[in-house]
């Protein structure tokens, strides 16, 4: 089997559909006999649609998030753990025909799957914990999925994607509602708020 | 930067030239009262853009604004001076408050301590266009590494704002805020958008409960305050679901009269604030911290440095 990194590599071209011939074949073929390659394949297209959705990755799979916290709690307690080190959940791959649309690292939002999950790692430090603190939206998605303990949210940042949570999001409204005291409110700062304050807060 | 001085005429120059910080601000905020726009609005922070349509009415003293987004969740947002009413469609929830802080101004301008000019200067930077509109463009330079600067584009007639940029200490732009397309005195119906507002039919109404206190009333100090940092307000604010036992949230609300800074206050909860951390999304940064029995999180528009400034002033009265 081909080492870790490059499987990941392969499967990140794959979702991207920049891949053709012996390549995508040597893919296909890591995605059925490679657990790491399946999950990579999930986790790939989970922070896309996160990144690409203003609902971030509330309706994402809880099976995945699941999944997603058992590493973050990994990494933080072994460091760098292999992926592969990781007891798989078993799980088809998606079928391809099911993510068309634009790549998940265009623009701005290029970057490595492998390095992907380090700086998911590195963000974990700002996660919160947020169970108990849902906002209604998100309680009937917490009740499928009891052992769903923080509510996890990837946005687009600067530094890449980052994980927030509930809780932040209504720190941040809360923020943005009553500490907007400046000059510079009047004529535009309620403007940048209304506009921006949406996507972030869509779920309440 | 440069100084490009050459680009109006000696005239324009002259009036352009002497405005001072507080001339520049107040000219923005009046052009905001006296105008009727439509425009399309344009925010990109963080790696993200959103954008909005809006329409703004002024009617003597009355201000009246609606905004539809048009990215992300559905939402309609109205205010009238103060009051803000948002909709959203896809909950069937309307929320009703009222925003303080949009009737602070010009205070902030006219207080004789912590004025804004005693912490930002401003440099004329000549003129650009930006929604079909020739603008001035003026820069709000922090005296001290402890705030953001702003690039203001403002509308050469009146003065309205057409383009906002939030820049770190090295000049580098965090967020930026333009209207990307704008008609000014354009035909907006104050009774009309009145109207709108008012159609809650159908819809579930929220009123956020906010409790109006002190800071020190709820037993905390800032045992050094932060430089041109003065606290506004300061509310308790209840979870929106299952409030813990004990204390509410305390938000406690400092401005420096461009950039505003909130600390929240919780009881810390060995569930839910696991590490201290940092976070950087666009212009506002947060900081977390524990002390003692409680869990503190700053959050504002300002570099990273002065939130922890924030952050460690902070503790219980004796």
């Amino acid at each position: 089997m081909k080492p870790s990194m490059q499987t990941s590599e392969l499967i990140s071209a794959l979702a991207d559909g920049q891949l053709g011939g012996e390549d995508f074949a040597a893919a296909l073929h890591a995605s059925r006999h490679d657990d790491s390659a399946v999950q990579c394949w999930d986790t790939y297209h989970l922070i896309g649609d996160a990144l690409r959705s203003p609902h971030g990755a509330r309706g994402a799979d809880p099976v995945f998030l699941n999944r997603l916290n058992r590493r973050l709690a990994q990494e933080a307690a072994h460091g760098s753990a292999p992926l592969s080190a990781q007891p798989a959940v078993q799980e088809p791959p998606a079928p391809l025909t099911s993510h068309p649309g634009q790549a998940a690292n265009d623009g701005e939002f290029r970057w490595k799957l492998v390095a992907g999950f380090a700086s998911i790692a590195a963000v974990s430090a700002i996660a919160w914990n947020a169970a108990g603190l849902l906002a209604p939206a998100a309680a009937p998605q917490l009740a499928q999925a009891p052992a769903l303990q923080q509510q996890v949210v990837v946005v687009a940042s600067p530094q890449g994607p980052v994980v927030r949570d509930a809780r932040l999001e209504e720190l941040l409204a809360a923020h943005k509602q009553l500490g907007g005291t400046s000059a510079l409110q009047e004529p535009s700062g309620f403007l940048r708020n209304a506009t921006f304050e949406t996507p972030r807060n869509a779920g309440r | 930067m440069g100084h490009v001085a050459a680009q109006t005429s000696p005239a324009a120059a002259s009036t352009v030239e002497s405005r001072s910080i507080n001339d520049w601000l107040m000219r923005m905020h009046e052009a905001s009262r006296k105008r009727s726009y439509i425009g399309t609005f344009v925010v990109s922070s963080g790696g993200a853009m959103s954008s909005a349509k809006i329409w703004h009415v002024c009617e003597g003293d009355q201000q009246m604004e609606r905004v539809e987004t048009l990215t992300g969740a559905p939402r309609s947002i109205f205010r009238h001076n103060d009051q803000v009413v948002t909709f959203m469609p896809d909950h069937k929830v309307v929320r009703t408050e009222k925003r303080e802080s949009l009737g602070m101004f010009p205070q902030l301008l006219q207080s004789t301590d912590g004025r804004i000019a005693d912490y930002y200067k401003v440099k004329q930077e000549g003129t650009d266009r930006v929604a079909g509109v020739e603008a001035d463009v003026v820069l709000l330079v922090p005296k001290d590494s402890m705030r953001f600067g702003y690039r203001v584009w403002t509308e050469q007639k009146k003065g309205l704002v057409v383009k906002l940029q939030t820049l770190d200490t090295d000049g580098k732009v965090l967020e930026q805020a333009a209207f990307s397309e704008l008609q000014l005195d354009a035909p907006v119906k104050m009774d009309k958008l009145l109207q709108m507002m008012g159609k809650v039919e159908g819809y579930r109404v929220e009123k956020p409960v906010l409790v109006k206190t002190s800071a020190s009333a709820e037993g905390w100090v800032l045992k050094a305050p932060v430089a041109g940092f003065k606290p506004m307000s300061c509310y308790k604010r209840p979870v929106t679901a299952n409030p813990g036992p004990g204390e509410e949230p305390l938000q406690w609300i400092f401005s420096d009269g461009l950039a505003s800074v909130s600390i929240f206050v919780e009881p810390f909860d060995r569930q839910r604030h696991e590490r201290e951390s940092s976070l950087s999304m666009g212009a506002t940064q947060t900081i977390t911290r524990q002390l003692d029995a409680y869990w503190v999180t700053v959050m504002g528009e300002v570099p990273m440095a002065t939130l922890k400034l924030f952050a460690n002033g902070l503790e219980r009265k004796k």
